[in-house]
């Protein structure tokens, strides 16, 4: 009936649809404006591919291991929904010898509805653990998971929300060079959602959650 | 100054101009020259052999004038049964779901008008404005007032509103939901409703885990979960417990769980998925329980 035509496909613009912003903090007085694409994977039409999210954001390092970040999801805001996320991004611990440290990100989303004055916050928090494998490049690889916390306890109709939390586990690499840096993001998001009784036809080998791919470029200012 | 001017225009155009996705209910398909009913040869929304074949002479094909707030369009319609003896039959106007033309719901059709026996009952559907060969273009609005035409046109043959029966599928809950919850020409004397979905906010909630509104990506109004809640009628609800598009759960049961009028039936199929009920059910069966509900006296 509607299959086949996944209305409605733009419906996850909201959980995970970013690369992560910041994988491991800037030094202090550092400057970063970024852009983000991809998002969950869907099948469109039978052919597989990612949601169009995209976002800008802009982080500053406050301190020594202490970011703060914030971005605007433009995607959202050609639906008319001005989507915005603001974080922390504070190093837990780094290994110098090593090359490998630990990022805790917790975050606020914050969604309006420009049509309807509808209004939704959810938290988030990301944890990530990076391996900087080349030194001198400063190239790593991380990987960690993170969840948005559905605040809502009430869905549409008085139903209730069974659902309090849309989790995720991330991997990913990032290039860094002097100035740019680029990410490459695979996300498996939603492992605790059924996903064979949907309007979307979800990518994902699994019955549960969808599996996405996004990309970032990242670049510094000057301290 | 100038980068700020420009900053706020483009951030009004993208306001003014945002993307919705309410066309995406919509999958009409215009790619016929005519509607060949018995002859059609594409995909069918389900089959049947030729025992529930109908009399040529009770196959009526013709088009209405569809008025939406003085946007006319000429839309097409199927009458199964004996216009004459309208005034005299009970008719039931199937009001069929997003995809295609009515050639594709043409077997559904036509097994409704072998509910009972052969032609026991009159069966009207209609494409819906931009589906088949129906001028205009789809919409929430264009639903209900191509809807209402068919309704005037019974009307104007006889009918009257104790005789006449909605049955909404999937997107046509839409319509059969609203002229019975808030009629215009005729008050439907019976709500059947198969495979219903509840509101656009139900599928965003759905597809997104997340207690999101639909008005994030949709300005449909369509709510048959709040809608059934007007519905005095006695109310027919059929739903596949294996929908793999609107879920049993989410979508039927709050419709029905929301209906509070005169007399309600509901009829979960084991096994069935969003198309798939009757041919799950069984034809014979699926025209049992048809029958009983359209015979059971208020």
């Amino acid at each position: 009936m509607f299959k086949r035509l996944s209305i409605l496909v733009f419906t996850v613009l909201l959980a995970s649809c970013n690369v992560s912003r910041v994988v491991k903090p800037l030094e202090k007085g550092e400057k970063q404006l970024s852009a983000s694409f991809g998002g969950p994977g869907i099948v469109f039409s039978g052919i597989p591919l990612p949601m169009p999210l995209s976002s800008v954001g802009y982080a500053q390092g406050i301190d020594t291991g202490l970011t703060v970040s914030a971005g605007l999801h433009t995607t959202s805001l050609l639906f008319g929904v001005a989507q915005l996320d603001a974080g922390l991004h504070i190093q837990l611990f780094e290994n110098k010898a090593q090359n490998f440290g630990m990022t805790a990100a917790p975050a606020l989303n914050l969604f309006y509805d420009f049509n309807a004055g509808n209004m939704r916050t959810y938290p988030q928090i990301d944890l990530l653990g990076w391996w900087k494998y080349l030194d001198e490049k400063q190239h790593f690889f991380y990987a960690g998971g993170g969840t948005w916390v559905e605040l809502e306890r009430e869905k549409a109709h008085e139903q209730v929300q069974n659902h309090e939390i849309m989790p995720y586990i991330t991997f990913g690499h990032q290039f860094n060079r002097e100035k740019w840096s680029f990410q490459i993001e695979a996300r498996y998001i939603g492992m605790n959602y059924r996903n064979d009784k949907l309007v979307v036809d979800y990518l994902t080998p699994f019955n549960k959650g969808t599996s996405g791919i996004y990309v970032g470029i990242n670049r510094k200012l000057v301290k | 100054m100038m980068k700020h001017t420009w900053a706020v225009i483009i951030f009004a155009l993208l306001l003014s101009s945002c993307l919705r996705m309410d066309s995406f209910l919509y999958n009409p398909n215009t790619d016929i020259t005519e509607y060949k009913l018995d002859e059609f040869e594409g995909e069918t929304e389900i089959e049947l052999d030729n025992s529930f074949d109908l009399p040529d002479s009770t196959l009526h094909l013709f088009t209405l004038n569809s008025d939406l707030d003085g946007d006319l369009a000429e839309i097409y319609a199927v009458y199964v049964g004996d216009i004459s003896s309208i005034s005299q039959d009970t008719v039931i106007l199937y009001l069929h779901g997003n995809t295609g033309h009515l050639d594709y719901y043409w077997p559904r059709i036509k097994l409704l008008a072998n509910t009972g026996h052969k032609n026991r009952f009159g069966v009207m559907a209609i494409d819906y404005r931009g589906y088949g060969l129906s001028e205009g273009t789809p919409g929430e609005g264009a639903l209900y007032a191509d809807t209402d035409a068919a309704m005037k046109w019974l009307k104007e043959n006889g009918l009257t509103a104790d005789r006449l029966i909605t049955y909404g599928f999937s997107m046509g809950s839409a319509p059969a939901t609203e002229l019975t919850a808030n009629p215009r020409t005729l008050q439907p004397s019976k709500l059947m409703l198969e495979s219903p979905f509840a509101s656009d906010d139900v599928m965003i909630q759905d597809a997104s885990g997340l207690s999101l509104p639909g008005s994030f990506v949709s300005d449909l109004e369509i709510n048959n979960g709040d809608e059934i809640r007007k519905v005095e009628e006695p109310f027919f609800w059929i739903h596949g417990t294996d929908d793999d598009f609107l879920s049993i759960e989410t979508h039927g049961e709050v419709v029905f769980n929301n209906y509070d009028g005169s007399y309600s039936i509901a009829h979960r199929v084991q096994g069935a998925v969003h198309n798939n009920v009757p041919f799950v059910m069984g034809y014979g069966v699926y025209l049992d329980v048809v029958l009983e509900f359209l015979e059971r006296t208020p």
